[in-house]
């Protein structure tokens, strides 16, 4: 009942997407079909593929480099308890209030229009949702299981990857997801101000161009590739990982 | 997902001796970025990087001088309107399949991914080409990119919400009103106020840059021309002062909100 109730609606709204856009010119509101065509068109096109893998690029780039950062810092604060208030009490809440584009516009000034400004830029506005998350993952960590890889063996470093690391699979796991839906959601803006390559770059040459309909494609582009990447890549492996570590 | 209050309370602390040795160590952190800012500043051309000084004079502008309070003004102005539009059109997407149970699947399914993946970019254009340079076109902005979010959160909260609470209330009442202003709403205060500190977190965060595009006014068109015309001390000051805003609105609205209401069972 729901399924069907669904499948009408979207099949409704996209028709109504379709009558609207019969009275309004293509650069106010291209038509489905129009952007359709779009879409393969970019698809086929070696120039797009490029731009996208670029795309691609800067955020498996930045995702890297905001997480080992953060799992650095976290840890960092699990161990010398006295960092405590520096890191979760000025570092992060100053972090996690700093605009995203005050970074574009400060990176474009220090470093060009390059893909390093893209990737610092996503990468600065990933941090604090990566340390806070981090820092949940540390705080649920079972304590009696610390203790007995404790009991085993007094090196840190040994404790930090035989028994931590593999116990906060589940919370780095899902840091990771939530960092991807951030990135996409802030790259385009990086990458159109500071960057001279990616998804935002199209966007911007099409913006310079009135060319509406490619806007569009893109942007339901990214929109499919975060949704394929959430239901196809994450949601199997999540539930994999809560068979194999009975977490909630 | 938990704020940096929340994990600070989840370990208690230690000795008092303890505790202000890492009180030292938190304040010495911001007193080592404000001499570092200093000896770089010192070392780079005021055009990469200005020095404390002239910051702190732009902010006080920022402030102060009607020609830039102005910009400062609107953006605050905004935000807050696009905030409680959201957090009114998030609750209501939530709440619809509670009474319409056919539309859940259209909801959770259709509109809650396409809303949640849609690049803020995108509605950034979208806006300013649908409704030009004007305040509606910043306001959409705000509004689409904030309402996942809202949704998110409240949805979850409804979810919480058994339905052998519900049967309950159903069972002294039937007035469809009176179950919701007197079990629902109160019950899913917590996750309303989780939503409001999420979406305003953003609306300083992200959607300033409606602001970009689809304005003539505001801290976020202020700060593009600030760039264009090589201000960087403007650009240091916008920034930090978003820091600011953000920070005073948590303490003097959230924050005070969040304890207004607590359920009897916490």
């Amino acid at each position: 009942m729901g399924g069907w109730t669904a499948h009408t609606l979207s099949f409704l709204s996209l028709i109504g997407w379709g009558v609207a856009a019969l009275h309004l010119p293509d650069y106010l509101l291209p038509g489905p079909i129009e952007v359709a065509r779009q879409i393969l068109h970019l698809l086929g096109s070696p120039d797009f593929l490029l731009d996208a893998s670029f795309s691609i690029l800067h955020i498996v780039g930045s995702i890297a480099v905001a997480f080992v950062f953060g799992l650095s810092l976290a840890l960092l604060t699990h161990f010398v308890l006295v960092v405590r208030t520096a890191i979760y009490g000025r570092l992060n809440p100053f972090l996690a209030s700093f605009s995203t584009i005050g970074w574009v516009f400060l990176a474009v000034i220090w470093f060009g229009l390059n893909d390093f400004t893209v990737m610092f830029v996503v990468a600065m506005t990933l941090m604090p949702f990566a340390l806070s998350n981090l820092r949940a993952a540390l705080v649920e960590l079972d304590k009696e299981m610390i203790e007995m890889g404790r009991s085993f063996g007094r090196g840190r470093a040994r404790l930090v990857r035989l028994m931590m690391l593999p116990l906060m699979v589940p919370f780095l796991f899902a840091t990771l997801r939530i960092c991807l839906g951030v990135a996409w959601k802030v790259m385009l803006t990086a990458e159109l101000f500071g960057g001279t390559s990616g998804f935002g770059h199209v966007i911007s040459r099409a913006r310079a161009n009135l060319d509406t309909p490619t806007i569009f494609a893109v942007i339901v582009i990214i929109v499919a590739l975060v949704y394929i990447t959430d239901k196809f890549m994450f949601e199997p492996l999540n539930l994999r990982m809560r068979r194999n570590y009975a977490v909630a | 997902m938990l704020s940096p209050e929340q994990s600070l309370a989840a370990s208690p602390p230690t000795s008092w001796r303890g505790r202000l040795v890492e009180r030292l160590c938190g304040d010495g952190l911001v007193l080592l970025a404000l001499v570092g800012w200093w000896a770089i500043s010192q070392h780079l051309p005021s055009y990469l990087f200005p020095n404390i000084a002239a910051v702190f004079e732009a902010m006080m502008q920022l402030l102060s001088n009607p020609e830039f309070a102005v910009h400062t003004a609107t953006s605050i102005g905004r935000i807050f309107f696009s905030v409680v539009l959201a957090l009114l059109i998030g609750s209501m997407l939530a709440l619809l399949p509670r009474y319409l149970p056919t539309l859940g699947e259209f909801i959770h399914e259709r509109v809650k991914p396409l809303l949640n993946s849609f690049p803020s970019l995108g509605w950034a254009l979208i806006g300013s080409i649908w409704f030009g340079v004007s305040s509606a076109a910043v306001i959409f902005i705000q509004v689409a990119i904030l309402v996942p979010f809202a949704l998110i959160n409240i949805s979850e909260g409804l979810r919480e919400i058994s339905t052998e609470e519900q049967e309950m209330a159903r069972s002294f009442s039937r007035s469809r009103w009176r179950i919701f202003t007197l079990v629902i709403l109160p019950m899913l205060y917590p996750y309303l106020i989780a939503a409001l500190r999420i979406t305003y977190g953003v609306a300083w965060k992200v959607s300033l840059v409606s602001e970009l595009f689809g304005a003539d006014r505001g801290l976020g068109y202020l700060l593009m021309d600030a760039q264009s015309n090589a201000r960087i001390d403007l650009v240091f000051a916008i920034c930090l002062i978003i820091v600011v805003f953000y920070g005073l609105g948590e303490r003097l609205i959230v924050d005070p909100l969040s304890r207004l209401y607590r359920a009897p069972s916490c």
